[in-house]
């Protein structure tokens, strides 16, 4: 009995320490041959001294303009508003490219850089890696942070697997235009009434009725405008990526280097 | 404008590409690994602490859709038209005061033209004397001092009307400010405790989770006799047990904690309601008094006016009649000046009253607005916390979904595995295995 005991004991002690093993692992250290698919922590770049110091900048030229703008809009026409609006918007933007622009021009050599160093063909938003994948946050840091600039690599990236599209390029497509115009349309009356309706709620389950009833509707109305355009998309974005060997297909957002863009077959087919 | 349809693109092709195939037959090329993915959002549905991140959403929705908190007392939308009609009306009447003392400086001024005339004609054939122009004037100032006191009273009670409507307005908001702030308090603290409840039943969870891992190992070997699984089965079952025992004496700590909240909540609103009220009462029998207080000032004075003279305009319309003896001249001129003055200073003293009072009412007002002001600061800090919670709930959320997965992944051998897909064309799906032991969390 002792020995039943005690053997269940190790057992258990052994599972234990499996488990803990495994629960310890590191995120990269997964198993098999690692694809090629590498990811960058964006936030941990954007807080570089470089970009804060930018930032600064661009905060500061911000505030000078506006204080221009109120001075210059006080006694100015409603017509002669907007075209000041849009002058300072102008150099608003204009002040960002020139700030930004080197740095994420800079940015990118690195990121490539390093992406061709490991032989990466895709290296996406750390965001969207929930196991694995070769981070690279620390790497671009590095040279982004070191002495001289960057060198771009001699090679381009190899074909990736892993494809993505441009979906405000898709959201543009006619039918996906008028159905998502539809819905916003819809949501906007849903929006007021609900609020009507939040504003008269006495308790907290009036409320609560209020809100599931508005997110039932929102639904209903989703499956029945969205869904078949949707599906086309999808169905669509599958074909495309099947008859280009793709593995998966991400968005164009969480896309930092490399991958391959099938944007342009998609909406071809969806036309 | 691109958002909704493509989140919604997203997930439902990741739900129709997902749903019955555990695992896709494409092949990864050679060399570059398994990759596998997962939808995280069925994932997040499927977590024990999913119905607490639904009700921060529905709580952070409807802020958003109310634009502001629907708990926290709203401005009164009547008080700035309120605090104008109250002015207008005591504007209004400050210039019926005004209007009647000048009516009345114009009789007086022709009362002392014609009295002075017959004090010239009396002088000159035995008219009436000095103490007779003054009675005369005397009896005329009574009856103006009569119409005076009867319009002061008619004012004096729009005036107490007024105040006794802008004071049950103002106890309603300040009441219903309370109240909401309690309300928030109460809620805050609930959220508080339910935040820490779901910790506490994450951590005991994660901290249980590398036994329960062994355990549910043990049971899936084909090996084991009845009496070992039986006896592992056991084992399972009091982590469950142990697990819900502490969050259910969490609980109740917890309820008897907001049960002792509430009761404080209920005694502080009523001791500051209290406070609040008797302000306000003695703010307006303050305004009421001094009103009161300077309206029969100026019946008072108008009442010892009698012996006083106007002239027009301002100026003395003196008849320099050398017939004229010099004393009832010289009193004359004295009883005028005596008069402009004292009349002056009564008229003065009336507006400034008024604008005393119209003062104070606008004070009191933008008092009131102040507690708005300041709850609607408190709604805002309200939904700052509120999101942060609710991102920090779905953080730790995904942090144990992302475990889970890891372990799958491993078992399974994927090195890579992603989320946010729009389509996956080849790939292993990883979401049911992983679906499999969020629900077993349920357990």
């Amino acid at each position: 009995m002792k020995h039943h005991v005690l053997a269940r004991g190790r057992l258990a002690a052994l599972a234990f320490a499996l488990g803990a093993a495994v629960l310890a692992l590191p995120a990269s250290g997964a198993t098999g041959s690692n694809p090629d698919i590498g990811s960058l922590d964006q936030s941990a770049l954007a807080a570089l001294p470089s970009f804060q110091a930018a930032n600064q900048q661009l905060n500061d030229y911000g505030n000078s303009l506006r204080k221009q703008y109120l001075s210059r809009a006080a006694h100015a026409s409603q017509s002669e508003q907007q075209r000041l609006g849009q002058e300072f918007q102008s150099k608003m933007a204009d002040k960002q490219r020139q700030l930004f622009g080197p740095l994420f021009r800079k940015a990118q050599i690195a990121i490539a850089s390093v992406a061709s160093s490991k032989n990466l063909s895709v290296v996406v938003d750390k965001r969207i890696v929930v196991v694995g994948g070769q981070d690279i946050t620390s790497n671009v840091r590095d040279l982004l942070t070191g002495i001289g600039d960057p060198v771009p690599p001699v090679s381009t990236p190899p074909p990736s697997t892993v494809g993505y599209v441009d979906q405000a390029a898709i959201d543009q497509t006619p039918k996906v235009k008028a159905a998502t115009e539809e819905f916003l349309k819809f949501k906007q009356t849903q929006d007021q009434a609900a609020a009507a309706k939040l504003k008269s709620a006495k308790t907290d389950a009036d409320r609560d009725a209020v809100l599931r009833d508005y997110r039932k509707t929102l639904d209903d109305k989703q499956n029945a405008t969205l869904k078949p355009v949707v599906d086309a998309t999808r169905d669509a974005i599958s074909q495309v990526a099947k008859s280009r060997g793709l593995i998966l297909v991400v968005d164009k957002g969480n896309i930092i280097f490399g991958g391959t863009d099938i944007t342009s077959d998609v909406t071809a087919k969806l036309k | 404008m691109i958002r909704p349809i493509a989140v919604l693109v997203a997930a439902a092709a990741l739900a129709a590409c997902g749903h019955g195939s555990t695992q896709t037959t494409t092949p990864a090329p050679s060399g570059s690994g398994q990759i596998g993915y997962v939808r995280m959002d069925e994932l997040v549905h499927k977590h024990p602490l999913y119905d607490q991140l639904a009700r921060y959403d529905r709580s952070i929705e409807a802020f958003d859709l109310t634009s502001t908190a629907p708990s926290v007392a709203t401005p009164d939308p009547q008080l700035a038209a309120r605090e104008q009609r109250l002015e207008r009306e005591l504007s209004d009447a400050a210039n019926r005061t005004n209007k009647l003392l000048a009516q009345k400086q114009k009789e007086y001024q022709a009362e002392e033209n014609r009295a002075i005339d017959a004090a010239l004609r009396g002088a000159a054939s035995g008219g009436p004397s000095a103490a007779q122009i003054a009675g005369a004037l005397n009896a005329t100032a009574k009856q103006q001092q009569s119409g005076v006191a009867a319009q002061a009273q008619r004012d004096l009670e729009t005036y107490r009307a007024d105040l006794d409507k802008q004071d049950r307005a103002q106890v309603a908001a300040v009441q219903k400010a309370l109240t909401d702030r309690a309300n928030r308090t109460y809620r805050a603290k609930a959220d508080e405790l339910q935040a820490k409840e779901s910790a506490l039943s994450l951590q005991l969870a994660n901290d249980d989770a590398p036994e329960r891992l062994a355990l549910r190992t043990k049971l899936s070997s084909l090996a084991l006799d009845d009496t070992a699984r039986d006896d592992a089965q056991k084992q399972l079952a009091a982590i469950d047990r142990k697990e819900s025992d502490a969050v259910a004496a969490q609980r109740n700590r917890d309820q008897q904690t907001l049960a002792t909240l509430q009761a404080e909540l209920h005694d502080q609103v009523q001791h500051d309601l209290d406070a609040q009220v008797a302000q306000i009462r003695k703010r307006s029998l303050g305004s009421l008094a001094q009103r009161q207080a300077a309206l029969a000032k100026q019946v008072r004075t108008l009442g010892s006016a009698p012996l006083i003279a106007t002239t027009a305009g301002g100026k003395v319309e003196e008849r320099a009649n050398p017939n004229l003896p010099p004393a009832l001249r010289a009193r004359i001129q004295r009883l005028h000046e005596d008069y402009q003055k004292r009349f002056q200073a009564d008229a003065k003293s009336t507006i400034a009253g008024f604008e005393k009072t119209r003062e104070d009412l606008s004070r009191r007002y933008a008092e009131l607005r102040g507690v708005d002001s300041s709850a609607r600061r408190g709604a805002q800090a309200e939904i700052a916390a509120l999101r942060k919670k609710r991102d920090d709930l779905y953080d730790q959320i995904t942090a144990q979904i992302g475990r889970e997965v890891r372990l799958i992944a491993q078992q399974r051998g994927i090195s890579v595995v992603l989320t946010d897909v729009v389509a996956p064309a080849g790939g292993v799906d990883l979401t049911p295995d992983a679906m499999k032991d969020i629900e077993s969390l349920h357990e």
